[in-house]
């Protein structure tokens, strides 16, 4: 957070999207402080700035309660990449997206980048209980010990066990398969008009990742802010050429939100 | 997690408003400087003169003074005021009616010609603090109109107003704020942005006014605060875009305002103030029966029914050392950097500093080594501030004393460490590294002597490798303060090094003789005495030299007499020269043995006494071995071989009296052969070998020992001298046969040195061909050798010769012409005969001419050799 008190200006904008409990306040807890930690449910939106080389990239975590929902397209408005969340044990979580947060997006950049996120794969998939490195694991192993301590308040669905060992246990169900999120990437590139040879591949922007373990996170936060770097190549450009912006321009979009969502 | 970042202070008391009338309620308030008005619901409005009243304990108090009151006659809550100040005009709401009043008198404007002062039918009204149109005399006005979903314009002037633009909107407005030409409205079901000069509109977001009371409040340039569903205070600005993230008030919120780096907001029950920095709830305030909360000019005023407070800031010092006596650290921090341009910079910087050194200190009371290094580092700490931290570290010396106020509540380690020594070694690990990395920077400047005391004592206490490489280098150890530490902890090695370093090489040697003899205890090095040694060979004080020489030899003399024996070549040689050393080395044969081999063998010193003395000293040592007869071979045979080497290699030492040492030794027959070869008597020295030894290989290899070097007539006398030496003396009866076989091999083997005419002639004519067949094979064959080679050698000198010939008879075919015609160069007479003397480059001139001007000029007189006569 100190970096927000320096009021560096964002250069691009990356925006966390998905169901409440789908873990998106997690997974970037674990790409900012390498630590997986207790969460509350995410009251209005919160945002952390990274400095990636010579570029500040605002990353925005939205709130997944319904309550919220009217802010999203706030959220996103100008937004260079997306990345859509869902929980791998919770088929509801992956549908929300294309019913619910869908719309929110038609206020992001045209030629904003769409990432497809299956997190908590650590309770499925015994690949994603391992940690990249076995040390910032065995961290995590301490870090949850503490959590168990606090309860957790606001959880809609049952609390997915913590700790690896009860896995054994109740063993959550996988609920979506990474073809499904595929499926959903394909419908995404349709909704937005967009050609799918010209796009980005399917295979590439959607992941599965752990805030729990670590898995895929590094790699998912990586390998958007490198895909948005032309966007702020193209954003500083244009700041030189006209600096005020035109409203009109992104009425059109506004519109569409509201008769998407009400 | 409370900060304390604001205080209410009472600024008008319900006595002064309202007495003891119960129905009267304040509706609006407005302040402009000292001026505050007061807006009732029995349609008065009241003019105070706020003055801040600052206590001599610092506390801010207000005194409120009525200036005025006046009734504005219409029996309706007066709304809003909002004041005009460069106009001196109110601008009042009520009764669905704006209109204007003076600012002092409060009596109602009227209206000029050509335009009204009224505007009737306005559900709320604001002013754009940030107009594009500039001039300071009219006020620019977004007023909500009764007349349906529609936003009008309007500039006021000091006696009119006039409606210069008219919007509609999507939905009915319900609260509005204006900045530049954007209008941020909320609607029924949301929030929008509309620039009325363009018309383009922005969404925000979906609100529902009827269900909660919209919050439209202009923040910052472009900037609104918004209250959004599930009590959110959400950012956006004209593009749409939030660039803050949203702070969680209560559902009820009332109002909102910023106080920069704070969102204050009014609910029914409560003030909350929320940082902008982290959206984190910073202070809750209660207040009862809240009502209205606004900033003017960056104060923040708010007002119950009956009276009005100010809510007074407390200044950001205060709240940010509140933040760190609390141990929150990093609010502090972000606190200070985020309200950076709210405090002037020179203040800033030393604020910052110490703020960071004091959180460096609370991190480091918390043995967050790292974070409070880091802040260390930024906040530039004085390191002696954290050593003395740290008991009895900091010399006696140190004129250092701790800042104040403190910058932390630690009275030293023990106090912060509580007795746990795992903790107190940390910190001491700690402070290692720290000073370890600050001593070589400019941040010790002024304190190195601190610094590296502490390190010193440090290092000493906690045995750490360093030690000696702080010693050994540059450094500015305290030698007070350094000395009893050391020898607390036994590092005498160490002690001898800081008195070293300090110039006192013979306090470095007392303490390092002692540990050596035993008298102290220190196991730094193993191999101090070497360490002595060598320090003795570079050590400049001579008196020193000699006084631990005595010490060094007595212990080991072997290693000892490399005192002098490494001693670099310095200048000063008048007080070490090696006569001098030699004569102290006197009777230690072992020393002065190695002190001479030294000066000889490697050293190459060329005099005839150290020769003379270390052949001598060889000698006696052979000698010595010899008259024991208890001693084994191998060390006879090694000293021997050392003797008889340097008696063959050395030239320098007087033979004579050596030979007067061993003539009648018969145990060094070889000995005296080689001194009889150095004085060239090779007949007795082959007389030795021949006869008394009857070392025949020895014999020929003397041969081939003495006349090395020497032209091959030499070699060949001497070999010569070798076979007379066999063949000459009587044949003895047995021993005959040998010499003779002895003769020869020697021709066998050196056939080529010996002249075959000579031998042939001395060979006895007993002796078969076959016996000397290899030697007569090799001397013919070198025999034809010698002719063929030198006819050779005649064929190409002669073959060389003809070569030159012919080059030369090529050079001189080259014609130069001469003719009558042709001018001498030198006289410009024509040529009149054939001799002629060229210059370089083939120009013909006069012989009596060029006779002529050698004899002139000296100088040119090389003219001749490279002129060609023709
Ligand atoms: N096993 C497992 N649990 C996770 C993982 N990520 C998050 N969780 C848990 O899921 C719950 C919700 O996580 P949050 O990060 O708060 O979810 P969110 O998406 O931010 O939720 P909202 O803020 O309400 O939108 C918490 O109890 C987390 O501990 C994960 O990768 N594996
Ligand atoms: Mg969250």
């Amino acid at each position: 957070m100190p970096d927000v008190s320096k009021m560096k200006k964002p250069d691009v904008k990356v925006v966390l999207l998905g169901d409440m409990h789908v873990g998106k306040t997690s997974l970037l807890h674990r790409y900012t402080e390498r630590k997986f930690k207790d969460t509350t449910s995410t009251v209005g939106g919160a945002f952390f700035l990274k400095q990636w080389g010579p570029y500040n990239i605002s990353i925005w975590d939205t709130a997944g309660r319904e309550q919220f929902h009217g802010l999203g397209s706030m959220y996103c408005r100008g937004a260079a990449a997306v990345i859509l969340t869902y929980d791998v044990t919770n088929w509801q979580s992956l549908s929300e997206l294309e019913e619910r947060f869908l719309s929110l997006t038609d206020t992001a950049n045209h030629d904003c980048i769409y990432a497809i996120v299956g997190n908590k794969a650590d309770l499925t998939d015994p690949k994603a209980q391992l940690s990249p490195n076995s040390d910032s694991f065995s961290e995590d192993q301490t870090d949850i010990v503490e959590d168990r301590t606090e309860p957790q308040v606001l959880s809609a669905c049952p609390t997915p066990p913590a700790s690896p060992t009860s896995l054994s246990g109740v063993v959550p169900r996988k609920q979506v398969s990474r073809e499904d999120a595929m499926a959903l990437y394909g419908r995404i590139l349709r909704y937005k008009g967009l050609d799918e040879k010209s796009s980005l591949p399917a295979d590439k922007m959607c992941f599965e990742t752990s805030a729990k373990t670590g898995y895929n996170v590094d790699a998912l936060f990586e390998t958007l802010f490198d895909l948005v770097l032309p966007s702020i190549l193209r954003k500083r450009h244009e700041n030189h050429e006209s600096p005020t912006v035109d409203l009109e321009d992104c009425r059109g979009s506004g519109k569409r939100v509201r008769s998407s969502c009400c | 997690m409370s900060v304390k970042a604001f205080e209410l202070v009472p600024a008008v008391e319900r006595d002064l408003l309202m007495g003891d009338k119960a129905r009267i309620n304040i509706e609006c308030i407005e302040c402009c400087g000292k001026h505050l008005y007061v807006g009732t619901n029995d349609c008065f409005i009241h003019h105070f003169l706020l003055d801040e009243v600052a206590s001599p304990m610092g506390k801010l108090s207000y005194s409120a003074q009525k200036l005025l009151n006046k009734y504005l006659g219409l029996k309706k809550p007066v709304a809003e005021l909002r004041a005009a100040s460069a106009l001196e005009r109110l601008i009042v709401l009520c009764d669905g009616m704006v209109f204007l009043v003076d600012m002092v008198t409060l009596e109602s404007v009227p209206s000029a010609a050509g335009g009204g002062v009224k505007i009737r039918g306005v559900i709320a009204f604001c002013v754009n603090e940030n107009p594009v149109n500039g001039d300071p005399f009219c006020v620019e006005m977004a007023i909500l109109s009764s007349k349906r979903r529609t936003v009008q314009i309007y500039m006021v002037h000091k006696d009119r107003v006039q409606l210069v633009k008219e919007v509609s909107t999507p939905e009915q407005p319900c609260a509005l704020s204006l900045d530049g030409y954007f209008l941020c409205l909320a609607l029924t079901t949301q929030y929008m942005i509309l620039n009325y000069n363009t018309g383009a509109s922005q969404d925000l977001f979906p609100y529902n006014s009827e269900e909660r009371r919209p919050i439209v409040k202009r923040i910052s340039r472009e900037e609104f605060l918004l209250a959004a569903p599930g009590g959110l205070g959400m950012f956006a600005n004209a593009e749409g875009v939030s660039q803050r993230a949203p702070v969680s008030w209560s559902e009820s919120v009332i109002a909102a305002a910023v106080s920069f780096p704070y969102v204050v907001a009014l609910d029914e029950n409560f003030i909350t103030i929320h940082s902008m920095l982290d959206q984190q709830l910073k202070q809750t305030l209660s207040f009862r029966d809240g009502h209205i909360l606004q900033d003017f000019e960056g104060k923040v005023i708010l007002a119950s029914t009956k009276a009005v407070y100010v809510l007074v800031p407390l200044p950001l010092e205060r709240q940010i050392q509140d933040l760190l006596a609390s141990h929150r650290v990093e609010e502090a921090l972000m606190l200070m950097e985020g309200a950076q341009r709210n405090i002037p910079k020179d203040k800033f910087q030393v604020l910052h500093r110490r703020i960071l050194q004091r959180a460096g200190f609370i991190q480091f009371g918390k043995l967050q080594f790292q974070e409070a290094k880091d802040h260390f580092r930024k906040g530039e700490l004085d390191v002696r501030e954290l050593i003395s931290l740290y008991p009895l570290l900091l010399p006696a010396s140190s004129s250092f004393t701790r800042f104040h106020p403190p910058l932390h509540e630690f009275a030293d380690l023990n106090h912060l460490a509580q007795g746990d020594q795992e903790k107190v070694l940390q910190c001491k690990r700690f402070l290692i590294s720290y000073l370890k990395e600050v001593r070589s920077t400019e941040v010790v400047n002024g304190c190195r002597e601190d610094v590296d005391t502490a390190l010193l004592k440090l290092y000493a206490e906690q045995d750490h490798d360093s030690l000696l490489d702080l010693l050994a280098s540059e450094n500015a150890c305290v030698l007070a303060d350094s000395v009893p530490c050391l020898e607390k902890y036994h590092k005498y090695f160490a002690l001898g090094l800081l008195y070293h370093y300090n110039g006192q090489d013979s306090a470095a040697l007392q303490v390092w003789t002692r540990v050596v003899n035993g008298d102290l205890q220190d196991s730094t090095r193993s191999d101090l005495f070497d360490y002595i040694v060598d320090f003795l060979c570079c050590c400049s004080n001579l008196d020193l030299v000699w006084k631990y020489a005595d010490w060094a030899l007595q212990k080991d003399s072997t290693k000892g007499v490399h005192i002098f024996i490494r001693r670099p070549l310095s200048t000063d040689q008048s007080e070490l020269n090696p006569d001098k050393v030699i004569t102290y080395l006197g009777k230690n044969k072992q020393a002065l043995l190695l002190y001479l081999e030294h000066l000889v063998l490697e050293k190459k010193i060329q005099k005839e006494k150290f020769h003379t003395h270390l052949a001598v000293l060889y000698l006696e040592r052979v000698l010595s071995l010899l008259s024991d007869s208890s001693a084994d071979a191998e060390p006879l045979t090694k000293a021997r071989e050392r003797l008889q080497a340097f008696l063959r290699e050395s030239n320098l030492y007087r033979v004579q009296f050596l030979l007067g040492k061993i003539e009648d030794c018969e145990q060094l027959l070889l000995e005296r052969a080689t001194l009889h070869g150095k004085l060239e008597e090779h007949d007795k020295a082959l007389h030795i070998l021949v006869h008394k030894l009857r070392d025949f290989p020895s014999a020929e290899a003397f041969c081939v020992w003495a006349s090395s070097g020497r032209d091959p007539a030499y070699r060949q006398r001497l070999f010569h001298l070798l076979l007379e030496e066999y063949l000459g003396g009587e044949p003895r009866v047995g021993g005959g046969g040998e010499l003779e076989m002895a003769a020869v091999d020697v021709l066998n083997r050196h056939g080529e040195v010996f002249d075959a005419v000579r031998v042939l002639r001395v060979l006895p004519e007993s002796w078969s061909l076959q016996l000397l067949r290899p030697f007569l094979n090799r001397a013919i064959r070198a025999s034809m050798h010698a002719r063929h080679t030198s006819q050779i050698a005649v064929g190409l000198a002669h073959s060389e010769n003809v070569q030159l010939l012919h080059d030369r008879l090529k050079e001189r075919k080259k014609p130069i012409f001469v003719s009558e015609k042709k001018g001498c160069h030198l006289c410009h007479n024509t040529f009149k005969e054939p001799d002629v003397v060229c210059l370089p480059g083939g120009v013909p001139v006069h012989t009596h001419c060029v006779a002529q001007r050698i004899k002139d000029s000296p100088t040119k007189r090389h003219l001749t050799n490279s002129s060609n006569h023709t």
